[in-house]
C-alpha cells in the first residue's frame, strides 16, 4: 500500500528517478549490444559457417588467413571415418574499389551451401560464376544489386545478386562466391603479392598455384552420429587442426584480447549501474528516515518497511528497463549499420537481471540503515 | 486498579564519565478515563518518560505495567505488536505520511495489523467526522491546515481503540486557541472511555485542562499536583 501511494504520490521525483535508472540500462543494453556487434563484425562469417566441426591446416593457429588445404587434403577429411559430409570453404582477402567509397572485404567460396546464408536482398538462387552474395553492410559503401565490383589486387569483376547479414569478418563486409571463382580470386591474388616479392622463382609460383588448385582454406564437416571433434582430430592427426565454428570464430585476430576487455567493459558497466540504482535507493530511505520512524513507532516491522523498498525497486527498475531497452533499441536503430550493435534477446535477459539482481543487493544498503532507524527517534525531538 | 503503574523508572545513556541520566525513580499511576499532563521545561526528561511508556525505549531500572502486564520486558518485536494493539501514538510533528490522505493516515494502524476491512474504513470515516474532518477526508497533510493535521494525528492514534494515548506535545504548533481546542477535543474523547491518555507538554496553560498534571525537572518528578 505505502510503496504504490508514495509512488503516485511522488510522480515527478519517481519518474525522474526510473528515467536515470533507465539511462543506466540503457547504457549496458548498448555496452552489450555494441560488444556482441563488435565480435559479430569480427567473427560472423567464419562462427556462423553451418557445421559440426571447420578443419584447419595444422599449426595455422585457427586463422583463416593462414590455412590452406589442397586437394588432396579435401578428399582425405571428406573420406575420414566420421564424417558425414564435408564442403569447402575459402577465404582471401580483397580491397573493393570500384563502388563510391573503396572498403576491404572478405571473400568466403562456400562449396555448395549457400542456402546458409540469411538473404534479406535479391535473388535467394547460389550465385553462379562471376556472381556474388554480400554482407549488407557494404551498402554503407555504396553497393547496391546489380552493382559490378572491382577487386584488387585480384583485379576481378564480380556481380552482386544479393545481400545477406552478420556476415562481416574482421570487421569487413564478407563476399560469397561459388569455389571456382574464389580459387581464381585466390590464385590471383596470392601469385600477384608473390610476383611483387623479391628473389620468388618461376617454379614456386607454379607449385603454388598447382597446391591450390581444386583446394580450400578450410573444411567444413558435418559429423557423424557418435563422433566428435576430439574423436576427428586423433583421426586425421596433426596436419590438421579440428574445431567447433564458435571456438573458431574466438581463435586469431588477437580475439582472445578483445573478448577479454568486451567482456570487462561489460561488467564494468553493469558494476557501475548497480550501484548507481543502489545508491539511488539508499539515498530515497536516507530522506525517509522520520517517516520511517513515525511508522514504525506505530508498529511498522522492519520486514515491512523493507517489503516495501523491495516492491517500490521492483516497480521503478521494471519501468527503467523498458526506458531503457526502448532507448537502446532507438539509439541502435539509428546507428549507421557499419556500426558495431548486435542486440542479442539472451544477453539482454542477462543483463536485466543483474540490474534487477544489483538493484535488491544495492538495496541491502537501505537495509541497513532502515534496521538503524530507532522508532524512539519519531518522539525524540529535543535530545534527551 | 490502575490502568498503567509506573514504576521507579530510571534511564540513563553512556557510561562512565559521559553517562547521562534522563529520568531517575519516575514512578505514577493512571487510572482509565483520566488524562495526565507531564510538565517540564525542553530537555528535562518528558518525551523519554513517553517512549519508555510506548516501549519504544527501555529503562535502566524500574518497570512499566498495563492492565498488570510488564511491557518493560517486551523485546522490539513485542513492544511493536504491544504498540499496534494497545497504543495510540500522537506526535508532535503529526508525522502525517504526506502521500496518503486523511482517511488512509488512519488506515495505516490496521494495515500494519493485518488487513484494512470495512469495518476499518467505516470507522476511520466516524473518527475524522467526529474530529470535523468528514469534508477532509480525501485531502493529504499539505492540504490541510496544523490544526486539522493534528486533529487528523489524534485520530489516527485512536483508531486501534488503545487502553493508552501518548501525546507528544500536542499544541507546539498551534496558536493557543487552536491548541485549547486540540486538548479539549482530546479530553473529551478520554472522559468516559476505558483508556487513559499521558500528554507531554511545556505549556503549562495547557495542562491545565488535565486530570492530574506531573512535572518533571531534570529527570526526577518534581511535584504532583492536582489540575
Amino acid at each position: 500500500m505505502l510503496a504504490i501511494k508514495e509512488l503516485l504520490g511522488g510522480k515527478l521525483k519517481f519518474g525522474l528517478i526510473a528515467l536515470a535508472i533507465g539511462l543506466v540500462v540503457a547504457l549496458t543494453m548498448l555496452m552489450s549490444a555494441m560488444s556482441e556487434g563488435l565480435i559479430t563484425g569480427m567473427t560472423g562469417a567464419k562462427g556462423s559457417l553451418a557445421a559440426d566441426a571447420l578443419v584447419f591446416q595444422g599449426d595455422t593457429y585457427l586463422a583463416l588467413e593462414r590455412s590452406v588445404l589442397s586437394a588432396e587434403a579435401l578428399e582425405e577429411v571428406a573420406s575420414a571415418p566420421g564424417v558425414a559430409s564435408s564442403y569447402a570453404v575459402g577465404h582471401v582477402i580483397v580491397s573493393v574499389d570500384s563502388s563510391a567509397e573503396e572498403f576491404d572485404a572478405r571473400v568466403f567460396g562456400l562449396g555448395d551451401r549457400f542456402d546458409q546464408l540469411p538473404i534479406v536482398e535479391g535473388t535467394t538462387a547460389a550465385p553462379g560464376p562471376g556472381e556474388a552474395i554480400i554482407d549488407i553492410t557494404a551498402k554503407a559503401n555504396g553497393v547496391e544489386i546489380g552493382d559490378t565490383l572491382h577487386l584488387t589486387p585480384a583485379d576481378a569483376e564480380l556481380t552482386v545478386v544479393a545481400f545477406t547479414e552478420h556476415r562481416r569478418y574482421v570487421m569487413a563486409p564478407a563476399i560469397y562466391t561459388d569455389m571456382a571463382t574464389w580459387e581464381r580470386l585466390y590464385l590471383a591474388s596470392a601469385l600477384g603479392t608473390m610476383a611483387e616479392g623479391e628473389g620468388v622463382s618461376a617454379t614456386a609460383m607454379g607449385e603454388a598455384a598447382e597446391r591450390i588448385t581444386g583446394g580450400a582454406s578450410i573444411v567444413a564437416v558435418d559429423l557423424a552420429p557418435g563422433t566428435t571433434v576430439e574423436s576427428l582430430q586423433a583421426e586425421l592427426g596433426g596436419g590438421f587442426e579440428v574445431t567447433t565454428p564458435e571456438e573458431a570464430a574466438l581463435a586469431g585476430n588477437g580475439m582472445p584480447v578483445m573478448i577479454l576487455a568486451v567482456d570487462g567493459i561489460q561488467v564494468v558497466s553493469l558494476v557501475i549501474g548497480a550501484l548507481v540504482i543502489g545508491v539511488f535507493f539508499y539515498i530515497t530511505t536516507l530522506h525517509k528516515t522520520g517517516q520511517i520512524a513515525a511508522i514504525k513507532a506505530l508498529g511498522a516491522s522492519n520486514a515491512y518497511v523493507y517489503r516495501q523498498l523491495l516492491l517500490q525497486i521492483t516497480i521503478l527498475v521494471t519501468a527503467a528497463a523498458g526506458v531503457g531497452v526502448a532507448l537502446a533499441l532507438g539509439a541502435g536503430g539509428s546507428m549507421p549499420p557499419t556500426m558495431a550493435f548486435d542486440p542479442q534477446v539472451g544477453r539482454w535477459l542477462v543483463s536485466l537481471a543483474a540490474v534487477y539482481a544489483m538493484a535488491y543487493l544495492g538495496s541491502l544498503f537501505s537495509l541497513r540503515s532502515i534496521l538503524k532507524i530507532d522508532p524512539a527517534t519519531a518522539l525524540d525531538h529535543s535530545g534527551h | 486498579m490502575s490502568l498503567l503503574a509506573v514504576r521507579n523508572i530510571t534511564k540513563t545513556y553512556g557510561s562512565g564519565r559521559t553517562q547521562v541520566t534522563a529520568l531517575e525513580d519516575v514512578s505514577f499511576e493512571l487510572d482509565r478515563g483520566k488524562l495526565l499532563a507531564v510538565l517540564g521545561p525542553s530537555g528535562s526528561g518528558k518525551t523519554t518518560l513517553l517512549s519508555i511508556v510506548a516501549g519504544l525505549l527501555r529503562p535502566t531500572a524500574g518497570e512499566i505495567l498495563i492492565d498488570d502486564e510488564p511491557v518493560h520486558l517486551h523485546g522490539s518485536r513485542a513492544a511493536a505488536a504491544f504498540r499496534r494493539e494497545h497504543v495510540g501514538i500522537v506526535f508532535q510533528d503529526h508525522h502525517l505520511v504526506p502521500y496518503l490522505s486523511a482517511a488512509e493516515n488512519l488506515l495505516l494502524v490496521p494495515h500494519f495489523s493485518g488487513r484494512i476491512t470495512r469495518e476499518d474504513r467505516e470507522r476511520a470515516l466516524a473518527l475524522l467526522a467526529e474530529f470535523g474532518l468528514a469534508e477532509r477526508a480525501s485531502h493529504t497533510p499539505a492540504e490541510l491546515s496544523g490544526g486539522e493535521r493534528q486533529r487528523v494525528a489524534i485520530a489516527r492514534a485512536l483508531m486501534n481503540s488503545p487502553e493508552i494515548m501518548l501525546v507528544d506535545e500536542p499544541t507546539s504548533n498551534l496558536d493557543t486557541e487552536r491548541g485549547k481546542h486540540v486538548v479539549d477535543l482530546l479530553r473529551s474523547h478520554i472522559h468516559g472511555r476505558d483508556m487513559t491518555c499521558i500528554m507531554v507538554t511545556h505549556d503549562a496553560r495547557m495542562a491545565e485542562a488535565a486530570d492530574d498534571v506531573l512535572r518533571i525537572v531534570d529527570g526526577r518528578v518534581a511535584a504532583d499536583l492536582p489540575a
